[in-house]
């Protein structure tokens, strides 16, 4: 996005000297942000002005990259406080705790290691392992460290405050640009120097957001991760907005991805704060559970939240099974759009009919909109007839189609071989459909 | 869109002879009408038949009068900053005032007080020398306006720039040169100012008045127009409005649109 006249204008040295060939500054200003002039025209601009220019053209959030290879990890990017505006861009990242002082570091790992979820055809997983300095013991964490490093399958996270814990740890692991879990008030310029060395990104915790965006302006460093401090989840709620809105509205300090750590004692509990800072912004969360019935909800959440609204969600296009169909069970033809799937599965399920539901490929368009733009054929549909394996699951060859797209029917009789009934318009009406019809 | 309704403007005679007989019931009649046809703003002008010295007195009568007869903030219209002020001190709530132009002493007046009344202030794009041209003239004077606001601490969001549309009858060359002005303003400052038109101008004196206006206010809509001064009694500028409502995604859409867009 380009400056604003009124941005660059409070950057000139507003002298009209007329030395860029413009009349005034403000004319000049104008010419910039039109692209009809370029700054190093003016001879009296500071070079703090171009610096603020420069970076007011940089995005609102900046990208921020955790570990290498394989295992890297994007943050950061984001453009929009509501997703139905444009979409929200990298998902959030989810790490595991494990701490120093556990007695079988590389159990919990392999546990870690293991939160892996197939959902609707796509593989998601977490994305870090925090190891964290609780023994308090810097020999200890280092060890811990290389325990980690050498079993995981995700980037690291180093969580100690103590500086000289950190410096034995990145002996290990600093090559792999872990996330230095963090520096603060206290530590700040030691931590910083640390980063700085490894090239590694840093969590910046401030004791409240004002603190927090003193210390990112005193760090000169481009690859921080954010923590406003708060812990209690109405505090994190709100700063996580105010960090979001601001950088939106360029308050540099506040343009990085953010941290947050979901460590209520209750379980229940901790996920479901976990749940709020995934839909509210940020950029990692931390969790100390790796039992996969805590994981997969927010897996699943961040899936949904992060999805881009402006493209029709799919169901995979293949068999489904309704309750536990039989040889005589009907056959449902429909599209993969989720809306029109999940419908028509539901009207099945409800007149408690087990049956075949065979989804389409449709690019995620309905019935009607998939008829109108060419996807939804007689073609695509025998094609899928015979590629799903439907036919070897039922003794008879009947096919029942939306009664929208009645007029397929004849066309796909003839190609598939299969008996087409014309189904109701609404799939409201499958259950009375298939009293009165079906009798296969 | 805010709709700044036009009609109590003592260029008008039922409003002239209400001040010269100092007869609320006109004033009272306008103000509930144009807040039933959904005016979020009710222009007060005195009309140019009163005597300068007159007009503080009368501005605040009208104020007070319109202010009383409806819950609407009223649009203070005078090239009179005396008047301007008068209408302020008796103003409930936020007020517009309009207008400044982009010459560097009314600027100087009229920013000021914005900022100490906490109003809303119309900016029109042109200066002594007259109305410019081309769209980037008018961009020009905007952003004098723009910056002016900025130095005295008024925010954007209360800054409605006027680029100044002139008959298409004697002017027409005019039209594309304010659409693309509106589309431009935009770009000055983040957030952006807001803009305002006259619309009536659109049409002095032609025939069709009311096609014409409405016309011109939904390509101007398209533009970026975030408010006019208009005829709030004309119901197919309303309906018009609401349409282009829906087509720009500001409004949801149901069915009974047209219905919605004037519930207040």
């Amino acid at each position: 996005m380009g400056l604003t006249g009124l941005e660059i204008f409070k950057q000139l040295p507003k002298t009209n000297c007329k030395d860029c060939g413009q009349p005034t500054c403000l004319a000049f200003a104008m010419q910039l942000a039109s692209g009809k002039a370029s700054l190093d025209q003016c001879p009296h601009v500071s070079d703090a002005a171009k610096e603020a220019l420069d970076s007011a053209s940089a995005p609102p959030v900046a990208l921020v990259k955790i570990g290498k290879g394989d295992k890297e990890l994007q943050l950061g990017n984001e453009t929009v406080l509501f997703r139905h505006d444009k979409r929200f861009e990298h998902p959030t990242g989810i790490a595991i705790t494990v701490n120093d002082n556990d007695s079988d570091i590389a159990g919990k790992v392999a546990a870690i290691n293991k939160l892996v979820f197939d959902r609707v055809g796509q593989i998601h997983k977490v994305n870090l392992v925090a190891v964290n300095n609780a023994s308090g013991d810097a020999a200890k964490f280092a060890e811990a460290v290389k325990t980690v490093q050498d079993s995981a399958d995700f980037a690291l996270v180093l969580m100690t405050e103590d500086a000289t814990a950190m410096e034995k740890a990145l002996e290990v692991a600093g090559e792999n640009a872990p996330l230095i879990c963090g520096a603060n008030a206290a530590n700040f310029d030691a931590m910083l120097a640390l980063a700085k060395k490894y090239d590694a990104p840093l969590v910046v915790k401030g004791a409240d957001l004002n603190e927090l965006a003193a210390l990112v302006e005193k760090a000169g460093y481009k690859k921080l991760i954010l923590d406003s401090g708060a812990r209690e989840v109405n505090k994190v709620l709100a700063d996580q907005t105010q960090i979001r809105r601001q950088a939106l509205k360029k308050f540099r300090p506040f343009g990085y991805p953010t941290i947050t750590f979901a460590d209520n004692p209750d379980p229940i509990q901790a996920i479901v704060d976990a749940g709020v800072y995934i839909a509210k912004y940020a950029g990692i969360v931390v969790l100390n559970t790796a039992d996969p019935a805590d994981v997969l909800p927010l897996i699943t959440l961040r899936l949904n939240i992060y999805t881009d609204p402006q493209k029709p969600i799919a169901v995979e296009s293949k068999l489904y099974e309704v309750g536990t169909p039989g040889p005589d069970a009907p056959v449902f033809v429909t599209t993969n759009f989720s809306l029109t799937y999940f419908c028509v599965q539901g009207d099945v399920e409800a007149g408690r009919i087990s049956a075949y539901i065979m989804p389409v490929d449709t690019d995620g368009i309905s019935v009607l909109t998939g008829w109108a733009a060419g996807k939804f054929t007689p073609e695509k549909i025998t094609e899928m007839l015979n590629s799903c394996g439907v036919a070897d699951k039922v003794s008879h060859k009947k096919l029942i189609i939306p009664g929208g797209v009645a007029v397929l029917s004849g066309k796909l009789q003839e190609l598939s071989g299969w008996e087409v009934l014309v189904g109701p318009r609404e799939s409201a009406g499958i259950p009375s459909f298939i009293k009165q019809r079906w009798n296969a | 869109m805010i709709l700044i309704g036009e009609r109590i403007n003592g260029m008008f005679k039922d409003i002239r002879e209400a001040i010269q007989n100092k007869d609320p019931e006109p004033v009272r009649y306008w103000a509930r009408r144009q807040y039933e046809k959904c005016a979020a703003y009710l222009d007060i002008n005195t009309g140019p038949t009163v005597e300068k010295d007159d007009q503080p007195a009368v501005m605040e009568w009208l104020v007070k009068t319109a202010q009383e007869a409806a819950p609407l903030p009223c649009c203070i219209d005078s090239t009179n900053p005396d008047a301007i002020e008068a209408g302020l001190k008796v103003h409930q709530g936020k007020a517009m005032i309009n207008s400044t132009t982009a010459d560097q002493w009314k600027m100087d007046i009229y920013i000021p007080m914005a900022a100490k009344y906490n109003a809303a202030i119309i900016g029109l794009a042109m200066n002594e020398k007259g109305v410019p041209k081309s769209a980037a003239d008018r961009i020009a004077l905007a952003m004098e306006i723009v910056v002016n606001c900025d130095m005295n601490g008024v925010p954007m969001e209360d800054l409605y720039i006027d680029p100044l549309m002139l008959p298409c009858n004697v002017a027409q060359e005019h039209g594309v040169e304010v659409l693309e002005t509106l589309r431009q303003i935009k770009t000055l400052a983040d957030p952006a100012p807001r803009t305002t038109m006259g619309l009536s101008n659109s049409s002095q004196r032609c025939t069709n008045r009311h096609l014409i206006n409405r016309t011109f206010l939904i390509m101007s809509m398209a533009c970026g127009l975030d408010s006019a001064i208009a005829d709030v009694d004309d119901d197919e500028l309303l309906d018009a409005v609401a349409a282009a409502n829906i087509l720009l995604n500001k409004e949801i859409y149901c069915d009974s649109f047209l219905k919605t867009f004037r519930a207040r």
